[in-house]
């Protein structure tokens, strides 16, 4: 009996139904972390993924997670953009001690974790760009947790705005230590110093030239929130594209190119952003692949002491300036505490960011990853909690939300 | 019943409270940042108060007693400025008009106070889509009798303060084809509409104590009629108008109602009419749907009139007492623009038509509103 028409054992799925499984899987242990537990819908999406990774189940693989990297980019920019498309620069001129708090932040936890990690003993090239890495705060967990939430009002806003603004020095700095990296390769000095002006020069003329060219195209499509939104997402998975082919840094260009679309948009062009539904659903992609590639193998009993001095000093550095500046942009009392602890999450992302910068010299990324890689770990998990917890705290968050 | 006790006010004063709207810039939908804005307002000393209100996207700016509409001018333009100068510290803009929009009503939350929360628990979702934004006129009377023989005659005129305010031609996101909208969220409430016709204050409180008996009411406060003395402040409050878009559309709509008013207590060209009350319904819609194109019934000489010429023929009678008030030049303007048929609402509509999206609508509002003119 010819049975040809039977599928042959074992069963060969494609990456895209494994891949539709995932973002099921991570949906609903999403919901019902949230609806159980009164947990962050993200947590969910990182267990899940790292349930199902390469460290655990395996139903992941390494190989599954490099072939979904465009995804994972894609996701990271269309995050950037709208958290770019957030960063208000005439708030930033009529309240000049909210830039001034907001560097202040960055600055400051920067300082602090660079502080630490030589005191450990790191080498100051690898202290600078782990500080650098450590800044910033998560754009995805802090606008995911937003948006779950509901949440709306003035901690909320800023807590978006110095995410920005963090997530912006981080990328800067990242790029301005690249020379030091060079140097302690031994690479000429025509590397060193034209290596950092390409990237940085680059990805800001390249998220320049995108918002020019998506002002004009939204001027002739017209106010239709239909047909714009259509051009947002082109327009970001293009450069996201671009930036990839000419090797320059992908949330760098995403985040101009949504800052500038909102700070360069004269003639008021373009409609405000909501992605919605849409990008729901990258946010399930991009944290169940976080999970997946979370390293719990980075934890070691050396590493703790390191680790927990760098969440702290990250955590008291931001604090401090809220605290210290604050008030003086109109922060409410018990204000600045929230938010301290809003800024937590740190991005998961970073990992990929010190990857791309350190393309170059892998042993240094990987030198890199395995400091910062433990507090990602934590901060990814604890992260959501505490902004979670600030925005609620602050009664942002919506009733049902 | 003390707070029935009629108040002592100087005889044809004025003031005003404007509800406005809080506007969040990144996408021009409502904020929600009434408590945060009302703490910095409180630590400035300001003419007036600025006050919270049923949700947390709206305040309530409240000018002081003034005896010319006039000087009203002032006051409101420099209260708009210090709330402007807090709102910019929070980002958030403040827009003029009697209705958001495309705001969503669902996404309101009510501002936490006491009363507040009554008005949810007893009236439910109205209490949310109760979130749109009018001008209360607030005109002194020597007594109880006064407020309720003010209150009838100027029925007469509500369609007038409907058509020369209206500024909330969308509601919800879509053109309602109405120049104000608004009125139709109040009209919502059980207690919405107007006054009894009573004789005089005495039969007032008579009707008062026996809602009262019934436990349909608690206080006057919860009337939401048209027009309603208001004994706590010695006043009778003109509650019908959408808030301009700019403070001097308000202080013009002011200036209107005093004359208005001194005309009538003391010449007393018209007497309280049951008739008033019998077209009042008609002349409210047409008002709300054509604003001063709209046609009403004159109740006193029962004949069809059209609300803008209506309005310039009232003007000229009471002139004589804008002048003698000192806002003579202001009902002037105000009636310059009748002539021209100049009104927020076609501005709103023009804009719209101009940009293309509600959000420039409400961005174009806004600037408008930050504006001295």
């Amino acid at each position: 009996m010819a049975t040809e028409y039977l599928p042959r054992l074992p069963l060969a799925f494609s990456q895209a139904a494994l891949f539709g499984a995932l973002v099921i899987v991570g949906l609903a242990a999403g919901e019902a972390l949230r609806r159980y537990a009164s947990l962050p819908r993200i947590t969910g999406y990182v267990l899940a993924g790292a349930a199902l990774g390469p460290h655990a189940l395996g139903l992941i693989s390494d190989d599954m997670l490099f072939d979904l990297r465009p995804l994972v980019d894609l996701s990271v920019g269309l995050i950037v953009f709208e958290l770019g498309f957030r960063l208000d620069f005439k708030w930033l001129r009529a309240n000049r001690w909210l830039l001034v708090t907001a560097i202040g932040e960055a600055l400051f936890s920067f300082l602090g974790i660079f502080a630490v990690m030589v005191a450990f003993d790191f080498r100051p090239v690898l202290a600078a760009m782990a500080a650098a890495v450590g800044t910033a705060t998560s754009p995805g967990t802090v606008l995911l947790v937003a948006h779950d939430l509901r949440a709306q009002g003035q901690i909320t806003e800023r807590l978006l705005l110095f995410t920005a603004v963090n997530s912006a020095f981080a990328y800067v700095l990242l790029t301005l230590l690249l020379p030091f990296l060079h140097f302690e390769h031994q690479a000429s000095w025509q590397q060193a110093f034209f290596h950092p002006l390409y990237l940085l020069w680059g990805s800001l003329v390249a998220g320049w030239l995108a918002c020019i060219l998506m002002l004009r195209l939204a001027a002739w499509l017209g106010k239709s929130e239909e047909r714009q939104f259509i051009l947002m997402v082109g327009m970001v998975v293009v450069t996201v594209g671009i930036a990839h082919a000419l090797k320059l840094s992908v949330s760098l260009a995403l985040l101009t190119l949504g800052m500038l679309a909102r700070n360069l948009d004269r003639g008021y062009a373009v409609l405000p952003v909501h992605f919605g539904h849409g990008s729901q659903l990258f946010f399930v992609i991009l944290f169940v692949l976080v999970g997946a590639s979370l390293s719990f193998s980075a934890f070691s009993a050396a590493a703790a002491a390191p680790v927990a001095a760098l969440i702290l000093v990250r955590f008291l550095g931001k604090g401090v300036a809220l605290l210290g500046f604050g008030p003086l942009s109109g922060i409410r009392p018990g204000g600045a505490g929230l938010l301290a602890l809003g800024l937590l999450p740190l991005s998961g992302s970073a990992v990929v960011m010190v990857r791309d910068t350190t393309l170059l010299y892998p042993a240094f990324g990987r030198e890199l990853a395995a400091v910062v890689l433990s507090a990602v770990v934590i901060l990814e998990l604890i992260g959501p909690l505490a902004t979670q917890f600030a925005l609620r705290r602050a009664r942002e968050a919506h009733p049902d939300g | 019943m003390d707070e029935l006790a009629f108040g002592a006010s100087a005889p044809l004063t004025v003031g005003v409270e404007l509800e406005l709207q809080l506007v969040r810039p990144h996408d021009f939908d409502l904020a929600r940042d009434a408590d945060e804005l009302l703490r910095r307002l409180g630590k400035r000393k300001l003419p007036g108060a600025v006050k919270p209100e049923i949700t947390e996207s709206m305040v309530e700016l409240n000018s002081s007693v003034h005896a010319s509409a006039a000087t009203l001018v002032d006051e409101l333009e420099t209260v708009r400025d210090a709330v402007l100068q807090d709102a910019r510290v929070l980002n958030v803009r403040i827009a003029g008009g009697g209705s958001h929009p495309f705001h969503d009503w669902a996404d309101r939350r009510i501002y936490p106070t006491e009363r507040f929360m009554h008005v949810v628990e007893r009236y439910g979702y109205l209490a949310k889509q109760f979130t749109v934004f009018g001008q209360h006129i607030h005109i002194g009377c020597a007594g109880g009798d006064d407020a309720v023989f003010l209150t009838h005659v100027l029925t007469r005129y509500v369609p007038h303060f409907i058509a020369l305010s209206a500024a909330s031609p969308f509601y919800q996101g879509e053109d309602t084809s109405f120049q104000s909208s608004r009125l139709t969220a109040v009209s919502a409430f059980p207690l919405a509409g107007h006054i009894p016709f009573v004789r005089d204050w005495a039969e007032f409180l008579e009707y008062f104590m026996r809602m009262k008996g019934f436990g349909i009411v608690a206080s006057m406060k919860d009337f939401y009629w048209d027009i309603r003395p208001k004994p706590e402040y010695g006043t009778i409050e003109i509650r019908v108008c959408d808030t301009p878009l700019t403070v001097r559309r308000a202080a013009l709509l002011a200036a209107y109602a005093q004359a208005l008013a001194a005309w009538h207590l003391e010449e007393r060209p018209l007497e309280p009419s049951r008739t008033t009350y019998l077209v009042n319904s008609h002349n409210r819609f047409e008002a709300c749907r054509y604003g001063l194109r709209g046609t009403m019934v004159d109740p006193y000489a029962s004949r069809k009139t059209a609300i803008g010429e209506d309005i310039l023929a009232t003007m000229a009678k009471i002139a004589p007492h804008a002048a003698r008030l000192g806002c003579g030049a202001l009902v002037h303007e105000l009636a310059a623009g009748v002539r021209a048929g100049d009104s927020d609402a076609a501005w709103l509509r023009a804009r719209h038509a101009a940009r293309g999206s509600l959000a420039d609508v409400v961005r174009e509002a806004c600037t408008r509103w930050e504006k001295t003119g």
